[in-house]
Formats: structure tokens, C-alpha cells, sequence
């Protein structure tokens, strides 16, 4: 009992990073109706820029976690003004192409580091453990947990009660109506580039200290990929729901089920759900889903 | 449109047939031996591939201003094939032709030597020491292939036989990484659990590159073992000690040579205290080094400005075993004779405390030991010798 707690745990904490690289999925598909596949990597360089900002030029972790963060916003926000802006009204596998080919030049951009290409690093964040009675957590996934469920409350309450928010909504829901009552649609798809970007980057810190900062940290959008579409693509709450679900369901299985089926568990998962629900699971029947 | 393609297979046939008659580089002529390496230098393994090509620079270039091997220079060739075999064939083609090379060392990557080792051997070169633990690069028995980095089979069946004997294990289990390497080492735990009559009691794996390990850990305490093999690498092998000692269990654990680097203990710090590693040569440790090690790592450090590792030492190693065994063959150097010479060689322990290195007609592999160490105080101590 107390070991299935304990692995529960760690299941939310890798569902939560799942879910907040499913959120910024969703939210650059939502507003931008273009699927990045670069997300992966901007949450590598997140990483790799608080890193660097921390051990090479010596700020402190939080100066340089925020810094690395804005940063990687605003390389978001840059690349949709100099190129992906252009990929609309393209086919869509212009934008595919175009998010692979930027995400492999982030990778060769960082692997031309000597230092980031050769080594595994640590973000120096706390590893200590808290014991609640007999259960051991460690204090990397709470923050995972608690940081995830801030953003959540941060994001919706952006999205309900300011100007931008709802101006950002508008373009999701119908971007030419939104440009008919002076919302500017293409600032918008500029800020949900920011915001996608941005959010990736978060979950590149919280991952850090969970897998450490290395060149191949950014395959976990191999798994948040799936969480989007569970999550049916244009949800905000369904993409976060849905990879918590992926990770719990992926550590479970783990502990419980024979040796090598947890590996197929979230791909039959989302199998069953694309069957069973093929709007996605947080997508309210005949509507497009709220935020 | 029929008469160019028409010319074109011929001018491609031609170009086949002379580069088929082009004379192999058999012996050496002039002034300088060409030594080729396929490397990683920004790729997946570039953090053994950048310390290894330092090591090997570092041994020819002490040998070139000794004054070089019977009079002639040895000058290494690098490519960087960054673990892609593609690029390897174009590499190993360059260095083939273009540079001519004698002899290649240090191939980096199974999939690389997979692809460029019937060029080089076709070519009539030495295929040397390539860093993949695959079987094919000694066995079967080649004139051109030599070996010397220790299967993983092999010496974690003797590795596992003696944590079993010494400390009375009862309940083994693993945690491994599902491919080949992963197998590899299940095969070798399995054998030397047989040898005490025992079976694995759990197994279980993840996928190269996974987040997690907990649901790994707590199936494995489950299943009450009291010593897990980690066919892990750097990474995972501190995930798991972590994940462990988080949730208060002290089970005593055995990590694979590629789990024992100085890596491992700078990431893994408390967490990774006590864990027992194979070690196929000594970390150089600058603390407590014999005299002539430690003024290696002066030269090292001056020359690179890095901290040597475990890598780097293998590189000299195998410049070293090439620099030696070229002049045991004496002033007439030619492919056969460099290959039959090395089936003769020994090569006795050295400073870094590596084992020996034997060649035999019948067996072009080096060595097939490794010796355990344990994570005592942040650092690497060596517990035993090379286990048999």
C-alpha cells in the first residue's frame, strides 16, 4: 500500500511535466492551429540556459530560472515573427517541418558546446527528501506538483479575467471574427508562441532535477505528444489532466503489471481513448472545449 | 535518356575496378605511420569519444617528439561520425583512400564499427580496439581484428559470482535497459547465478532515456531482493540509488562498467555512497596517485585543460599497446607483420593499474576482466583485483 503511494506520487510528478509540454502543445495548436515539434527541444534549451546563466555567469538559481525562461519566451515569440508566421495558411505539414527543422538547429546549437554535448548536469536544486509518517517524498516532485498547479491557476486565471486572455481566447475560437471585433490576431499568435515557449522551458527546470540537464532530455515530448491528443488537442485543462493520467497510469503499471507492458501502456491508453472518445477526453461533445 | 545512364555504370564500374586494384596500404613506406580513428566528437557517446582521441593524441605526440617509432612519425587522422553510421562509411572511406591509413583504433559505437568494419578489413587495415563490446570484432577469429575491452557477459558472470560468494546474497534481481546492452549483462548475472545454484528473482527494465525509475524500485523491493544488478549508465544508475535510499531502502547495488565514472558520484553525491561498480581500468584519481600517474595527469591537465577520466586513460592505453607493439615489429613495417607481432604481445600491468593484455594466435581478445570498487567517501576505492 504504502509503495503503490509512493509510486502514485512519482506518477503525478512525471504527469505533471508531461502535461505542462502538452499544454504548450495545445496552446500554439489552439491559437496558431500549427503543430510544433520543436517543443521537446525548447524545453532542453530552458534547461541548458539556467544552467549556464547559473554555473557560467553566477547568478542565483531563481534569477537565472526566470531569466532562462523569459529568454526562451522570447526565442519563441522571435522565430514566429521571423519564420513560423509564415507557415500560415500552409498546408500543415509546412509547420511540421519548419518546428523539426528549428528544433534540430537548437540541438546542434547546443551540442556545439563542448561542456553541454560531453557532460550530464546537475541544476543544483534541493534533493532532499520530506517524510510525512512512514511516506518518503522527494522534494523535486513536489515542486514539479506545486509549480504545475500554479501555472494551471495562473494560466486560467489569464485566460478568464485579463483583456489579453480573453483576446488570445477569441483567436482560438475563431481568428477571423476576433479580427472583425479589432482583436489583433497576429500579436496574439505572437504571445501564444511566447507563452508555448515559455512554458516549455518551465518544464525543462522542473524536469532538471528529476533526469538532469543533458541533450536528450527534450524526448520526453514523445510522451506529452500522446497527452495533447488524449487531451483532444484544443483543451488546456484536458492536456494537463490527460498527461497526469499518462504518467500515473505509466508508474503503475510499472509496479503492477508483468515486466515490458508498461512501456505499451500509455500508446493502448491512447488507442482505447481515441476510440472510445474521439474528440479527446476534455472536450465537451459538439463544442471545441473551454480553456 | 538511355546513353548517359549507360555511361554512367561504366565510369561507376571503372572508377569500382581501379579502386579494387588500388594497391592495399600493406606496408608502411616513407616517414610516417597514418593512424585512422572513426570517432563521436558531438554525438550521444561524444563524452567518451572527445577524452579518448585526447589520450591517444596525448601518447603519439610524446612518441613523435621521442623521436618516433624506429624513426618514422605516427600522425592520427580523426573523424567525427557522431555515432551515425552514414557518416562513418564516408569517414572510413576517406581514411582508407585519402589518408591511407595503416592501422584504425577506437571506432566509436556499435553501430559505427558495425558499418565500417568490412571496409577497413577489405581494405586490408588493422581493425583496433573499437569501442563496441559486440563479439564480431574478435570472434570469429580475423587476421586484421584485435579486441581488448572486456565483454559485459563475461565479467559480470565473475563479478556477480563474487558479490554472491562474499556477501551471501540470496535474492538477485536487476534492473536493466532494454536493448542489447541490457541482454548482454542479464546473460552474464544469469550465468553467475547459476554457478551458485540461484535465479534471478525479479527483473525489470526501462527505456533509454526514461524519467523515472520508481515504479522500477518499488517493484524490485517488492520483490524483497537484497542485491540488484543495474545494467544502467551514468544517469540511471544514480536515478535508482536515489529513488532507493529515498524510500529508506538500503539494498546493495552493482552497476556495470558503464556506470563507473567519476560522473557518477559528482550527480549522485550521498545518494550513490556505497554502490559497488566493475571497473576494466582505474578511474586517475589525482588524489593519492602513484608518482608516475600523477605527473601523467599534470600532462594531461597542462595539455588540454580538462580533468583526465577513465576515457582518457583508455585512449593512451590504446595509442600505447599500437606504439609498442610497432616497434617490437621492427623497422620493416607491414600490416601482417604489425598483426602477427600483437598475436604475440603481453603487455604487463601498468601505472594506471589496468590489467594485462594478452594476444594470442587463437584469441584476439585483450582481456576479459574486470575488478569491483565501491563509492566510499565520493570517490571510487577498488575493492579487488581482476576477478577470473
Amino acid at each position: 500500500m504504502l509503495s503503490l503511494l509512493q509510486v502514485l506520487l512519482s506518477g503525478i510528478a512525471t504527469g505533471c511535466i508531461y502535461g505542462l509540454v502538452a499544454l504548450s502543445f495545445v496552446l500554439i495548436y489552439k491559437a496558431t492551429e500549427t503543430v510544433s515539434f520543436m517543443q521537446g527541444d525548447l524545453l532542453m534549451l530552458g534547461a541548458f540556459a539556467a544552467l549556464g546563466l547559473h554555473l557560467q555567469a553566477g547568478l542565483p538559481l531563481a534569477a537565472a530560472a526566470l531569466l532562462a525562461v523569459i529568454a526562451v519566451g522570447a526565442l519563441g515569440a522571435g522565430l514566429e515573427r521571423a519564420v513560423l508566421h509564415r507557415a500560415l495558411g500552409q498546408p500543415h505539414l509546412v509547420a511540421v517541418l519548419l518546428t523539426f527543422g528549428l528544433g534540430m538547429m537548437m540541438r546542434g546549437g547546443v551540442a556545439s558546446v563542448p561542456a553541454a554535448a560531453q557532460e550530464v548536469h546537475a541544476l543544483p536544486f534541493a534533493a532532499d527528501t520530506l517524510a510525512i509518517g512512514p511516506l518518503v517524498l522527494a522534494a523535486s516532485h513536489l515542486w514539479v506538483i506545486l509549480a504545475t498547479v500554479l501555472l494551471a491557476a495562473l494560466l486560467a486565471a489569464f485566460f478568464r479575467h485579463t483583456r489579453t486572455g480573453l483576446a488570445l481566447r477569441a483567436c482560438s475560437e475563431d481568428a477571423r471574427v476576433a479580427a472583425l471585433m479589432g482583436v489583433p490576431v497576429a500579436r496574439m499568435h505572437t504571445l501564444a508562441w511566447a507563452l508555448g515557449a515559455a512554458l516549455a522551458a518551465v518544464a525543462g527546470l522542473l524536469l532538471a532535477p528529476v533526469t538532469f540537464v543533458h541533450l536528450n532530455m527534450g524526448f520526453i515530448a514523445l510522451k506529452a505528444f500522446p497527452a495533447a491528443v488524449l487531451g483532444g488537442l484544443t483543451s488546456l485543462p484536458g492536456a494537463l489532466v490527460a498527461g497526469v493520467l499518462l504518467g500515473v497510469a505509466e508508474a503503475l503499471a510499472g509496479l503492477a503489471l508483468p515486466e515490458g507492458v508498461k512501456d505499451v501502456v500509455p500508446y493502448a491508453l491512447l488507442m482505447a481513448a481515441l476510440l472510445l472518445f474521439p474528440q479527446g477526453l476534455g472536450v465537451r461533445r459538439g463544442g471545441r472545449g473551454g480553456v | 535518356m538511355r546513353f548517359p545512364s549507360v555511361l554512367r555504370f561504366f565510369r561507376g564500374a571503372l572508377l569500382a575496378l581501379s579502386a579494387a586494384a588500388l594497391p592495399a596500404a600493406a606496408e608502411v613506406v616513407g616517414d610516417e605511420i597514418v593512424v585512422g580513428t572513426v570517432s563521436d566528437l558531438s554525438g550521444p557517446i561524444a563524452l567518451l569519444g572527445v577524452p579518448v582521441r585526447d589520450g591517444m593524441l596525448m601518447r603519439f605526440d610524446e612518441l613523435n617528439a621521442a623521436g618516433g617509432v624506429h624513426g618514422r612519425k605516427i600522425r592520427l587522422v580523426v573523424e567525427d561520425a557522431g555515432y551515425d553510421p552514414k557518416r562513418a562509411v564516408l569517414a572510413a572511406r576517406k581514411l582508407v583512400q585519402r589518408d591511407r591509413a595503416f592501422a584504425f583504433i577506437a571506432n566509436m559505437g556499435t553501430p559505427v564499427v558495425m558499418a565500417t568494419m568490412p571496409i577497413i578489413v577489405d581494405a586490408g587495415r588493422l581493425h583496433l580496439f573499437p569501442f563496441s563490446p559486440h563479439r564480431a570484432t574478435y570472434e570469429p577469429l580475423h587476421p586484421l581484428k584485435f579486441q581488448n575491452f572486456a565483454p559485459y557477459q563475461d565479467y559480470m558472470e565473475a563479478a556477480t559470482r563474487h558479490m554472491l560468494s562474499t556477501q551471501g546474497y540470496e535474492r538477485t534481481c536487476l534492473l536493466y535497459q532494454d536493448d542489447d546492452y541490457g541482454l548482454e549483462v542479464m546473460k552474464g548475472v544469469e550465468k553467475g547465478l547459476a554457478a551458485n545454484g540461484r535465479e534471478l528473482v525479479e527483473r525489470t527494465s526501462y527505456k533509454r532515456g526514461a524519467t523515472d525509475l520508481s515504479s522500477q524500485i518499488a517493484r524490485l523491493r517488492a520483490a524483497r531482493c537484497d542485491f540488484v544488478v543495474l545494467a544502467t549508465v551514468v544517469r540511471e544508475t544514480v536515478a535508482a540509488m536515489a529513488e532507493a535510499r529515498k524510500i529508506g531502502w538500503e539494498v546493495d547495488m552493482l552497476v556495470t562498467a558503464s556506470g563507473y565514472s567519476a560522473q557518477t558520484h559528482e550527480l549522485g553525491g550521498e545518494a550513490v555512497e556505497g554502490l559497488y561498480g566493475v571497473s576494466v581500468l582505474p578511474h586517475p584519481y589525482a588524489e593519492g596517485a602513484n608518482s608516475q600517474l600523477a605527473a601523467w595527469i599534470e600532462r594531461y591537465r597542462a595539455r588540454f585543460k580538462a580533468e583526465p577520466n577513465v576515457w582518457s586513460v583508455m585512449g593512451y592505453t590504446l595509442a600505447d599497446l599500437f606504439v609498442r607493439t610497432a616497434e617490437a615489429t621492427g623497422p620493416a613495417l607491414t600490416v601482417e607483420a604489425f598483426a602477427r607481432t600483437l598475436e604475440g604481445m603481453e603487455f604487463t600491468r601498468d601505472y594506471f593499474g589496468s590489467p594485462s593484455y594478452r594476444f594470442t594466435p587463437q584469441d584476439h581478445l585483450g582481456n576479459r576482466y574486470g575488478r569491483l570498487a565501491q563509492i566510499r567517501n565520493g570517490r571510487w576505492e577498488l575493492i579487488t583485483d581482476y576477478l577470473q
